[in-house]
């Protein structure tokens, strides 16, 4: 019991220290690709090749003013940027990140809780994101910040569904929703093989799910500043570039078990694979931001409802059909 | 467990009370939000993660962020001037003495009962409550099943009627 309980206390601290430092270094990462992609350095100042850069950042924003709006709704300005941050972080907890690992006779899965309707569980937790985006615009007392938040909301809902269809292929091959048993039913073979559209449109919707470029229209800079955070400084901005970072990497993390075979590779440590793997579709989320020109509003409904989602039904059909072909 | 229950069924309570009772219709729509995930917990206490899951993910991921868009879209973040008339009273009371009765009547011919059925503690953790829930849909209660989609795609109709039409 008492085994358990530190065993269970101390994965917990891994994997959330794990995301905040990863979600702290991306924006670091992003900005090095952002530059290579441009042809340009990046920071270079802080340490070396900039390496000191996200901890320079969060010192500056700790030490800015914090400012709130007159007229606005205080309460609900302070817990908008928590309700972003948290969902990202519990989700991680039913992901399994490495093989179980034997521990002085007990064998401990690496994976802070098998749930057994796991999946289940992290399509719950993201679809509660939208609320921290659309508080935040509604409770700064803004205009930029309202249309801000309203276009979130209608984006966030729209491919919201095209991601939880492109899931369901995976469900019905693996015969189970824990995210345990899907990583050991891909032995053999990875899923994105037998799901290459069910991939594809997971990796599109989600990038939607996370407003990043090219599907940034709540936080659109040419047209409405910076969106639903165009007034919050300091610390709360702060929780909303974790909040978001922290989202990529948990999104990256359930490609790589849902698609890519979770931890499973040769040769390596399992928990290395699960990494390596996370920074590639990490990698391919900052290439497509850096790549695509912004969508226009009709554009991007018209690629959720008219596309997406045909596609992602489809998709479940022709599955079931093959499924009893092959008599599985 | 039981401790749970009681937890949950205090954040419930208090969060039903504050839905009526505040004026800000946003603030009264994000107490509905709280009220949901205390009926989620519920969920989890009587071993149905599966519908734990779906409350949150339906109620409040999806259709609780639509009526706080609608509130937000129509800015009615203070009702300044309640109208209440005679009738609203009437039927108010009516219907809170008829739930009222109900409680009353629910409480005094609730006995303590054991469960009944052969899905145990142990039993749904073999199967997997997801499984469960999917056999009895498609088996048992394939027709409710059946009219409830009917019903839905209707409403699907409906709703793009309503949206196609022009003024």
């Amino acid at each position: 019991m008492m085994f358990w309980l530190i065993a269970d206390i101390i994965k917990i601290v891994i994997v959330f220290a794990g995301l905040l430092g990863a979600a702290a270094y991306l924006t670091l990462l992003e900005r090095k690709i952002a530059a290579r992609i441009q042809n340009r350095m990046g920071p270079m100042e802080a340490g070396f090749h900039g390496l000191l850069q996200p901890i320079a950042d969060g010192i500056k924003l700790f030490f800015k003013e914090d400012i709130i709006p007159e007229g606005a709704n205080k309460f609900l300005f302070l817990l908008a940027p928590v309700i972003v941050v948290i969902p990202a972080l519990t989700t991680f907890a039913v992901i399994p990140f490495g093989a179980p690992v034997k521990i002085m006779g007990h064998i401990v899965p690496l994976q802070v809780a098998d749930v057994n309707i796991g999946i289940l569980f992290i399509l719950a937790l993201t679809s509660l994101g939208v609320y921290g985006v659309v508080l935040g615009g509604w409770a700064s007392n803004s205009k930029y910040s309202l249309l801000g938040g309203i276009r979130t909301a209608a984006q966030m809902i729209s491919y919201e569904v095209a991601l939880v269809l492109s899931i369901v292929g995976i469900i019905m091959i693996a015969g189970d929703l824990s995210l345990a048993k899907i990583v050991s039913e891909q032995s053999h073979m990875w899923f994105i093989v037998y799901q290459p559209i069910g991939f594809i449109i997971y990796l599109i919707a989600s990038t939607a799910e996370m407003n990043r470029v090219p599907f940034d229209l709540g936080e659109a800079e040419g047209e409405i500043v910076a969106g639903f955070h165009t007034e919050y400084s300091s610390m709360e901005f702060a929780f909303y570039f974790i909040g978001e970072y922290a989202q990529m990497v948990v999104n990256s993390a359930i490609i790589v078990t849902l698609f890519l075979g979770g931890w499973q590779g040769p040769f390596l440590p399992s928990v290395l694979w699960f990494l390596i793997k996370v920074f590639f579709v990490i990698l391919i989320y900052l290439w497509l931001r850096w790549t695509y020109p912004r969508l226009r509003y009709d554009e991007l409904m018209d690629l959720g409802w008219k596309f997406l989602l045909p596609l992602a039904l489809a998709n479940i059909i022709v599955t079931g059909f093959i499924m009893i072909l092959l008599n599985r | 467990m039981e401790a749970l229950f009681y937890v949950f069924s205090f954040i419930a309570i208090f969060s039903a009370l504050m839905v009526v009772t505040m004026r800000n219709p946003l603030t009264s729509a994000l107490y509905l939000v709280l009220c949901f995930f205390a009926l989620a917990g519920f969920y989890v206490i009587l071993d149905m993660q599966f519908l734990a899951a779906m409350q949150i993910l339906v109620y409040a991921g999806a259709i609780m962020v639509l009526v706080v868009l609608v509130i937000m879209l129509l800015n009615i973040s203070r009702i300044k001037n309640i109208r209440s008339d005679l009738h609203q009273k009437i039927i108010g009371g009516l219907i809170s003495l008829i739930l009222f009765a109900e409680i009353v009547l629910y409480v005094i011919n609730g006995a303590q009962k054991k469960p009944t059925g052969i899905f145990t503690h142990t039993l749904i953790k073999k199967i997997g409550n997801t499984q469960i829930v999917g056999e009895f849909l498609f088996t048992e209660y394939m027709l409710p099943f059946e009219i409830a989609s009917i019903l839905l795609f209707v409403a699907i109709i409906g709703a793009y009627l309503f949206a196609k039409k022009k003024y």
